[in-house]
């Protein structure tokens, strides 16, 4: 089912991928781990974020020396940013490398829940659509607030499933389907997602992908995770796609209850009652 | 191949028979993690296809962290991977003859033991030449080793790169900086450790410690870069990304709170008290 993506394909800011999930570099076991994860996770948007050089120690390089000659979507976050403004000087930085206007706003309020600042994510995520870039606001569960940033010109909104590496799963889907029923850009679920079983559930929600770094990066097998997270994705889509039955309360058979092949001892007691009334 | 791998300053030699149980190439990454900037592959014990296996596998190692890949002894080996250079030893082909055959571009280094054998090397055309052993090593056993005093003569005589080996560890390596090296090669020390990005780190902390008590240069300004006092004589950014050891390197500058163009990093002046932020790609989600 490789080729399934061709016929579905999901466009953000005019891009066209073929694969709805995107994985995160950060935390893998060495730089030789991330790469077969890479491949085993078919990702083509990756994100990463921006930090100072370690001038002690130059050769402690950029990540990009590591996924050199793949054909990807590299979406810089702005992890570190407390507010807008910073949020948007990370997003120049960023910009400056030459490496395309995708941008990832991630604006933490807390250390300890990491949970996105709706108002200064609202904040930069205008400003930046306004200077040209391709802005992906990761967010809160929240409706009104994922459709806000759409309306700030957002390319696609990424609510989280529940606070970043918690593994918690998705916490509210309720929220996340009314949210991919209101949108008008594909929704990416963010965070939180802990194992393929939270990725086929974001998928079936209706999610047009989803973000994940810490579940495969700290898999005890990361590359088998990757794969794994992929085909949860597929599957998730797919079942989207076909849809689901409808729950119902009680049983309902698969078979007609017509013909039912009946053992031949009953059949021999059914055949005697039956000479036994034809006789009287 | 650019002059760039010129700036090298710790130079890390492959020995498996430091790591019994680790296989090489985890070692050598280690080593590149922790900042190795040239990594020579010298294997004396093994066959020649051997020799080869893992030279292919260290020449894609050595391609993803971008630094260069020296050969000892098999300049055939080393042309058949495409490895940046070679390694020879007072007895082994001459630097002419290796020269003929490997062509300008290719890096070759050679083993000195006296400032003779250094001066003679230089001039034959070498680019690089290793002065050792400064102290005695289980890597080459029997040789007298040449102390720090040939590592002070090759620092006031040589001017090509030159590398100090032989014996080195954290523990001993200041003395070697204090004569003069600017550059250092270890094996044992850092392949044999069970830390070897860390030994590394430890290595180049060294060194870089060494430039700074060095007797600096005149009109040096006062800087700050990534939030840390820096004293530099570039002139423009340009210069102070070289000086930097950032060349290359796909970073991204903010001088005075204005981000540059990369083609403008030429015209950036740094004067005295300028702000700089220097920023790169890490892993992230």
């Amino acid at each position: 089912m490789d080729s399934y993506g061709d016929y579905d394909p999901l466009i953000i800011g005019g891009k066209r991928l073929s694969s709805r999930f995107f994985l995160g570099t950060g935390r893998f076991p060495s730089p030789a781990v991330m790469q077969m994860a890479l491949d085993a996770s078919a990702a083509e948007v990756i994100t990463f974020a921006v930090r100072r050089v370690n001038l002690d120690f130059a050769q402690d390089d950029s990540i990009l020396q590591h996924i050199g000659g793949r054909e990807l979507t590299y979406l810089p976050n702005t992890s570190g940013a407390n507010n807008a403004d910073e949020a948007v000087r990370i997003a120049r930085l960023a910009r400056a490398a030459g490496l395309g206007d995708w941008i990832k706003v991630e604006i933490s309020a807390s250390t300890r829940t990491l949970l996105p600042d709706p108002l200064e994510t609202l904040q930069a995520t205008e400003r930046l659509a306004a200077e040209g870039f391709v802005v992906l606001s990761y967010t809160s569960d929240d409706p009104v607030g994922c459709k806000r940033l759409e309306e700030a010109g957002a390319a696609a909104v990424m609510p989280g499933g529940s606070p970043i590496g918690s593994g918690l799963g998705i916490l509210n889907p309720y929220n996340i389907g009314l949210i991919v029923e209101e949108a008008g850009v594909p929704i990416i679920v963010d965070a939180g997602i802990g194992s393929a079983v939270d990725a086929v559930q974001a998928m079936e929600l209706g999610a047009a992908g989803i973000l994940v770094n810490t579940p495969v990066a700290k898999a005890g097998d990361p590359v088998a995770m990757a794969h794994a997270m992929r085909l949860a994705v597929e599957a998730g889509r797919m079942a989207y796609r076909a849809g689901r039955i409808p729950k119902r309360r009680y049983a309902s058979a698969s078979s007609e209850e017509a013909g039912v092949s009946v053992p031949m001892k009953a059949q021999t007691m059914a055949a005697n009652s039956t000479t036994a009334e034809g006789s009287r | 191949m650019s002059s760039k791998w010129k700036d090298f300053r710790l130079y890390v030699i492959t020995g498996v028979n430091y790591h019994p149980g680790r296989s090489l190439m985890t070692v050598m990454e280690q080593t590149l993690q922790g900042g190795a900037d040239i990594i020579q592959l010298r294997a004396k014990d093994m066959t020649k296809r051997e020799v080869l296996a893992q030279a292919y596998a260290l020449r894609k190692l050595t391609r993803h962290y971008d630094v260069p890949l020296i050969i000892n002894d098999h300049i055939d080996i080393a042309l058949a991977v495409d490895a940046d250079g070679v390694h020879l030893g007072q007895d082994d082909l001459p630097l002419a003859e290796a020269r003929r055959i490997l062509g300008a571009d290719r890096i070759i280094g050679i083993s000195t033991h006296s400032i003779e054998q250094a001066l003679r090397a230089e001039r034959d055309g070498a680019d690089y030449i290793g002065v050792g052993p400064v102290f005695p090593t289980g890597t080459k056993p029997g040789r007298q080793a040449v102390t720090t005093s040939y590592v002070q003569e090759a620092a006031q005589r040589i001017r090509i790169p030159f590398v100090a080996i032989g014996g080195i560890t954290t523990s001993n390596v200041n003395e070697v900086l204090a004569a003069g090296a600017a550059r250092i090669c270890a094996v044992s020390a850092i392949v044999g450790s069970d830390d070897p990005a860390h030994e590394c780190r430890s290595f180049l902390q060294a060194i870089h410690a060494s430039d700074q008590s060095k007797p600096g240069q005149v009109d040096l300004k006062q800087i700050r870069v990534n939030g840390r006092a820096e004293q530099t004589s570039a002139r423009h950014v340009t210069e102070l990304v070289q000086q930097l050891g950032l060349e290359g390197k796909r970073i991204v500058v903010e001088l005075n709170g204005q981000i540059l163009a990369r083609d403008a990093w030429g015209e950036a002046e740094i004067e005295n008290g300028a702000t700089l932020e220097m920023v790169h790609f890490v892993g992230g989600g």
